[in-house]
Formats: C-alpha cells, structure tokens, sequence
C-alpha cells in the first residue's frame, strides 16, 4: 500500500455526476477524476504512455462540466490538453486526425479542401451519398459549403445604416466562413443595425482550439500567432477604439478569451496583446444581450399567438463552462414577444458531439445526442438553436427525416423578424 | 497473482469489455476518497446477480480478494482493494428495479446513484432521506454497505432506518434473500443490520429494497451567525435539548465558511466566527411555530443574524455551500485530514472547544464544521502528507479527538465508516470480546477471508 499526495484532486468524485461520458458508459476509468490520476501517474512514471492510455484521455468531450464543478479548483481543462499533446506526441494520431489538423493549420489548405469537397459533393453518387455515414451522421445531413466562403462574400469593413456608435471586430471562425453563412451575414445585420462599424480583420485563421484538443500545440502555435496579430492592432485604430470582439462560436471564444493568454506564456512570448484581446471577446448573443438591442425588434402591437415562433435551445458546454455565459441566449429569446421559447428539461447537457468526439466514438456520442433529441422534440418547437457550430452539426445531423425540428444559430432566428416570412433570409 | 486460467474463466462471465486488466485501467479503480491507494489485479462490472455469484465461486475457490466498489467516494479507504486482487465495481449495476409509493418502498440494484434515486422519486412527490454529502454520485450499495448518514439524518434517521430487505452473494457465490417489502417484519434475525455498514467485508449486496417517504409540505432553511463559536454550539444543544426536531442542523466555523466563500462566492457571512444552517419541514403550521422556538433560541445564545432562504434557489445555495466543504478544503493542500467522530449532543460545544483546544497546542490550522444537532463532527484539516513533522502533529492531535470523543461517550465514527482509517481505534469503543465477537461473525460467514481483506475485521 503506499500513499499518494493527490495535487489538488482532492478525489471526491463529484466531477462523475457532471461528466456525460461516465453518464452513458458509468466506468470510472472513463472519469474526469481517473484522468486526472492517470495523468498524475503518468507524471511520475508510474505509468508509461500506451494507446489504452491515449484511448482514455481522449475519450472525452473537453465540454468542462468537470472543471466548472470542481469544489478544488482543478484546472481539468488544461490538464487534459497538456496530456493529449503529450500522447499525440508519444503515440502518434489516426490518420483522419492528422488530416484535419494539417488542414485547419492553414487556411489556404482547408480552401483548397472545401473546393474539393464542394466538387466532391456534385460528383459522388448520390446512392454513395445517401448510404456513407462520418460517425452517426450520414453524410447528407452534413451541412452543405458555402457557396463562397463568409469572409470573401463581405468586405472587410461594414459601415452601419446609420451614425456610427462604435466599432467592433468580428471573429468569424471557420464553420461561419466555410459551411454556415447565414450565421455570418445574420451577425453583421445585427451589429450594423446596433450601429456598430464591423470589421472582419481579413488574415484571421482557425482559432487552433481543434489542433490544441488533439495535442498539435506545434500546429496550433502559427495559427494563435496571426490572430493574436489581426486583432490586436488594426491600422489607423487604438486598443480603446474597440467596443468589442465578437465570436458567433463559442469554442473560438473558448480559445480567444481562455487559451491564448496561458498558451503565450508557454510558448515564452508576451502575453499583454492576447490579454488585451481576451478582455474584449463577447459572444454575439450576450453582446445583443448587453445592448438591449431586441427592443427595436418588437412591434407596436401584441403578436398573434399563431405568429410566434416556436423554438427551443440547446446551451453549448463552452459558452456555459468557459465563456461563463451560460443564460444569455435564453434571455435574450425569452424578452423577444414574437418568439415562443419553450426550455428542454435537459437544455445545459451536453450533446455529445465535442469537435472530432462525435466522429471517434460515435457509440457514446448517440446515446447523448438521441436524448436531446426527444427532449428538444417533446417541447414542441420548430426551430431548435444553439450557438455553437459542433453542436449543430452533431444535433442536425442526428436527426431523422421525420422529425419536423430544423437547427439553427439564434442570430439567424432573432434576425429575422418578418411577420409572412418567418423563415426567410436575407443577406447584408 | 490472478492466472490466466482464471481470468478466462471470469471473461467467459462477463465478456472482454467489462473486465478490465490493463494497467492504465486498474490504476483508476486503487482510489478512492480517501488518501490512500492500491492497486488491483483485475477489475470486474458485473450487471447481475448472477454474474456476481459466479464470480464469488471463482474467487473464493482459488482464494482471490474481492473489494466491492460503487463510485469510489468513500472517505475512510473503503473501497481500496488493500490486498490487491478483484475489485467489483457495482456502477453498471444501476437499475431501479420497482418503484411502489402506495407501498412506500422501492426495489434498486446497488449501482443506483442516490440522487437519481431521489430524481426518480421526485413526480411521486416521495423522497429516500439519506444524503450523505457524496449523493450526486455516490451509490446507494455503497450507502449501504457504510450505513452512511447526512444531514437530514439528524431527523429522519440514517441508511439502516431505511433498508426493508436485501439480497446479498456470499463469498461462497450463494445468493441470500432476507427482509420483505414490509415496514413491519420480525421474520428471523434481522440480517440487513448485518450487512449494513459492513464494509463490504461481510457479503456483496446486489439488490436492496428501501423504505421511502412522503415528501413534508413545507421546508424552512435559516442561516444564523455568531461572533462566538461557544454561543453558536450552544444554539445547538439548546435546540436539540428543548425538544425541537429540525431537519437538519449544520455548523460551520469562520475557517469553513471562509474557505468555502473563497471557492463558491455565494455570499456567505465571512466575518461570522460561527454559522448554523438549520431546516425544519412538515405541515406549514409547525414549521413556522418550531421556528420561532428556534429563533428565540439563537437569539438567547447572542445570534448576529439571521437569514431565511425566500426562494428554492436560496436554499439551493446554502446548501450547496455546506455540501463543497470537503471538496473546497482539498483545495488548500495536497491532502485532507477529515474526522468523523460523534457524541451525544448535549456535549456538542464541548467537542468543539476541545476539538479547537487540541489543534491549537499541536499548531494546526482547523475547520470544524459538524452535522451539529446528532453531534457528528467533522473537524478538517488540509496538510501535506510529504511534510513528515506536520502530518505527525496531525496524527498526535487526531488521536486525542478520538480519545476525548470517547470519553464523552461518543463514538468513532458517525458515517463515514472504518475502513483503512481508524482500525486502531476501535478498542476506545469496544471492548475485546466485541471485537472478537465480529470476527467471529466475519470467520463464520468469509471463511477464508476474502470479502474486503485488510480492513477493520
């Protein structure tokens, strides 16, 4: 028997009844608290790098319930990035994997790829299409590419209708700029019409965060470096003249606001810019939120009952854990008369879908996501929102043909208000 | 060593995916709550009753220990497989089996997490009263198998008040059936006080037929402060002295709440040297007559505030900032040093000036926080175990604690259970023939030694 000095885990065990992985598979060694031991142990050579040992640390959804609810103070989070950078580096990565990083490191790359896989999508056959599935979502229910990407179809500097009452920098992310515009163009609508000048700094790049959660910190660091540079100072600007930085992806906010401070420093640089730029980083729906700007949006006269749009919401685990934001959407929807907002019972879990988890352990990944689904289901709704691109790609693609609920980002919804159109879109 | 022979044997029982022999794995079942650790050999998750009986006969056949295991929250070492070989973990065995609310009982598989139990519950507009601090997560086989507490306990009685029957595998893989779905049942010994806070080391409980209750119309939750922790257990005994029965009574002393505010930030009186959270519940009526006694008593004892929860989410909040306690305490060192011991609860303030006395002359930083009305004390001490000086101080302090507690007629432990922690202690408390008179039970019933071996019998 020996004993052990746990760090600050002080193994209590709370984090099991947050983590939606141990709720689906009850195993402890598939626990935020194992992980920690494993990566204790690992530290110590108690225990030596495996794939069993890779397996356990990545089979996890990085949501950050564990964190978020630990009474220690235990940074999981961070402790669990360290460790996949040190697996990827000692066990190596599938290759899918590899690809996707390699992809996302350079944008003009991921360019390339999404000509292809545009062409790709006219060129497969449809009966290859309608029977090949990446994880449990069948290709078909993949969203389809941009026609253009977001950040060319819109100049780099959008000036509002009227006065200008501010500016504001706009960090697109990659699933806006590649695969939902609507998301992109329903933002800049409603930052131009709050009056704000938006200027979408033309060099950013994939924020690193899917690089970081499969440990190519290497891979990630080029990416942090040109953000960290685009939105830190732009010509002709001071710091102060920046209202904000808004992101219409929480995971892109996790990385702007949370990440890149810490990751400066270990990569030995100045940390004072991404300081700067993570005290600026606001979501679009808490920024709406904060500006009170749904009151233009109501009418004069009480909507008819009929007219109202019926959604729910699904709350994704980084705006809940690290943007810390997690009720501002459904205020916002909540003080909106034309909508009715109807909450899910289950409405702050997590759905399984986790940047690549969804793709790697497609098992557990349905059984979280099935659940969501009959609960955002049985409320009612029509429309069903989340702020987060995985999340409705997972959510989305889980679902069947049958089911009369489409997924959406809010923006495009509260955007959009046309008493005979409900559903119409329009573009800036 | 486990041979391969053997291991074959069990996967034939259970299939690959729920055996578990790799060492990445095997290390994250060799802890649990408590700061000690071991590793097992092999790790099984069964999901019946049979499987379990088939794997009690494999082990007790070749003579293998077999720790049982829910969710691995105990405090007292009682799940670390201290000799080594299997541990059962019971966390796929989770199923609730019946729920019969005209009948007041429900029928679980010992995997069943206590909360989800109480989820469970909840449209029945019933609830099962144990709540040990663990309950998010913690496993109703476990509660079981430590007779474990919480504050509500204080009211409404522990887990063995609750426990109607059983179903328990032998270390010889037969399966016992004992007790009834019936409140009232004098048929035979009544075994479930047996199994119940044994640790394990007696049989494995695979399925449990619990008592439940009504939910009481009305809850009231106050949190009172004192500039004195002198006044503040002396509200406690008051209290408890005159009749009143509250729900549950909790102190914590200016360190705790200090501690737990750092942490949590929910508004918590930092300068009070003294809080008592204290609920009542049942007809509205009684409720608020019982809290004017209350009141009054608090008053009479010198309270400088007292605050009443107006919303659920209020109370929710309280509560979740007795219930971080343990875990905002690991938060200040490496380890914990957490106490248990428990005394009637007319000497509630003198175990806690003594508890204050002793840390003090060995130069210790304590947080005392107690399930104060059953006089359960759980005085904390965040250390390091590396600091060989420091943790010998700790160790001299606690044993004095224990000793006092004794000597008020108190007892070792009040929930948390015996397990690796305080085997040393159990002669202050019970006299050799007792002891013996356990081992007799332990050697008729585990022959070979195999249940939970190298715990306190």
């Amino acid at each position: 028997m020996k004993s052990t000095s746990n760090q600050n885990c002080g193994k209590c065990g709370l984090c099991l009844s947050v983590c939606p992985v141990y709720k689906v598979l009850n195993q402890e060694h598939d626990s935020p608290r194992a992980r920690l031991q494993l990566i204790k142990y690992h530290k110590n050579q108690e225990l030596l790098s495996s794939a069993g040992l890779k397996e356990i640390i990545s089979k996890c959804l990085m949501c950050g319930n564990c964190t978020a609810i630990c009474p220690s103070g235990v940074d999981h989070y961070s402790q669990f990035m360290e460790m996949r950078t040190k697996m990827r580096e000692d066990i190596g990565e599938k290759q899918a994997i590899k690809s996707l990083t390699y992809l996302l490191a350079k944008e003009y790359r991921l360019k390339l790829a999404t000509g292809f896989a545009k062409f790709g999508q006219k060129i497969i056959p449809e009966n290859f299409i309608k029977k090949y599935n990446l994880g449990n979502i069948p290709l078909k229910r993949f969203p389809r590419l941009n026609k253009k990407p977001f950040r060319q179809a819109v100049p780099e500097t959008i000036l509002p209708d009227k006065n200008i009452k501010g500016i504001v920098l706009y960090f697109t992310g990659c699933s806006t700029n590649y695969a939902f515009d609507q998301t992109g163009f329903s933002t800049v609508k409603i930052l131009k019409q709050m009056g704000y000048k938006v200027i979408i700094p033309e060099k950013q790049t994939c924020c690193g965060i899917p690089m970081l959660y499969h440990g190519a910190r290497d891979k990630a660091k080029k990416n942090i470096l040109t953000n960290i540079d685009c939105l830190g100072k732009i010509e002709g600007l001071n710091n102060d003249d920046v209202k904000a930085i808004i992101v219409d992806c929480p995971t892109c906010g996790t990385a702007l606001k949370n990440e890149y401070p810490g990751l400066l420093k270990t990569f030995g640089q100045d940390d004072s810019a991404a300081r700067e730029i993570s005290s600026k980083v606001i979501d679009i729906m808490s920024f709406v939120l904060q500006e009170s700007w749904q009151m233009e949006l109501s009418g004069s006269s009480e909507p008819i009952e009929s007219d109202k749009i019926k959604v729910t919401y699904h709350l994704p685990c980084h705006l809940k854990n690290s943007m810390k934001a997690p009720h501002n959407t459904e205020k916002v929807l909540n003080s909106i008369d034309w909508i009715e907002y109807t909450r899910a019972v289950d409405v702050d879990e997590c759905c399984g879908g986790g940047g690549t988890f969804f793709y790697e352990y497609p098992e557990i990944s349905k059984k979280i996501v099935d659940k969501k689904i009959v609960n955002a289901k049985n409320t009612g709704a029509h429309i069903w929102l989340t702020d987060c691109p995985v999340c409705r790609i997972n959510l989305s693609g889980n679902l069947q043909e049958k089911d009369n609920i489409i997924v959406k980002h809010p923006v495009e919804v509260i955007c959009n208000y046309q008493p005979e159109n409900n559903n119409g879109s329009d573009k800036v | 060593m486990i041979s391969s022979e053997i291991r074959d044997q069990l996967r034939a029982i259970l299939g690959k995916d729920r055996l578990l022999e790799k060492p990445e794995e095997l290390a994250c079942y060799s802890y649990d709550a408590y700061f000690e650790e071991s590793m097992p050999e092999l790790v099984l998750l069964p999901v019946s009753t049979e499987e379990v009986s088939r794997i009690m006969k494999i082990s007790s056949t070749h003579g293998i220990p077999v720790t049982a295991r829910g969710a691995g929250t105990s405090v007292c070492g009682a799940s670390i497989p201290a000799k080594h070989g299997i541990v059962l973990c019971f966390s796929k065995m989770n199923k609730i089996m019946e729920t019969n609310t005209p009948d007041r009982y429900v029928i679980v598989q010992p995997g069943v997490v206590n909360a989800d139990l109480q989820k469970a519950l909840e449209p029945f507009n019933f609830f099962y009263p144990p709540d040990p601090g663990s309950m998010a997560i913690s496993t109703i086989g476990g509660n079981v198998a430590q007779n474990a507490g919480g504050p509500r306990c204080l009211k409404y009685g522990v887990t063995a008040d609750y426990i109607l029957g059983m179903e328990v595998v032998l270390s010889s893989g037969k399966t016992i059936r004992f007790g009834s779905r019936n409140v009232k049942d004098v048929t035979g010994y009544r075994l479930s006080g047996l199994f119940c806070g044994s640790e394990g080391t007696l049989g494995i409980i695979t399925e449990i037929i619990l008592r439940v209750v009504p939910m009481p119309e009305t809850i009231k939750t106050i949190l009172v402060t004192f500039d004195n922790l002198d006044n503040t257990a002396r509200s406690v005994s008051d209290i408890i002295g005159s009749g009143i029965l509250p729900a549950a009574l909790e102190l914590l002393d200016k360190m705790t709440t200090n501690a737990i505010e750092d942490s949590a930030h929910l508004g918590l009186p930092i300068e009070a040297e003294g809080s008592l959270l204290i609920e009542i519940d049942g007809v509205k009526e009684a409720c608020e007559k019982e809290m004017n006694a209350i009141i009054e008593k608090v008053r009479a004892n010198g309270a400088t505030s007292i605050q009443e929860a107006k919303s659920e989410s209020e109370r929710e909040n309280l509560w979740l900032a007795r219930r971080s306690a343990y875990g905002v305490f690991a938060k200040l060192a490496p380890d914990i040093f957490s106490e248990d011991i428990t005394v009637p609860a007319s000497k509630t303030p003198l175990m806690i000036k003594t508890i204050v006395d002793i840390t003090q002359r060995y130069g210790l930083k304590v947080g005392v926080l107690a399930h104060a009305g059953d006089g359960n004390m759980h005085p904390m001490i965040p250390a390091d175990k590396n600091n060989k000086e420091e943790w010998a101080r700790i160790e001299k302090a606690f044993d004095e604690i224990v000793e006092a507690a004794a000597q008020m007629n108190g007892t070792l432990s009040g929930e948390h259970g015996i397990g690796l922690a305080k085997t040393k202690f159990l002669p202050l408390v019970m006299n050799e023939d007792s002891i013996e008179f356990m081992s007799v039970i332990k050697k008729a019933v585990d022959p070979d030694g195999i249940l939970n071996p190298g715990k306190f019998v």
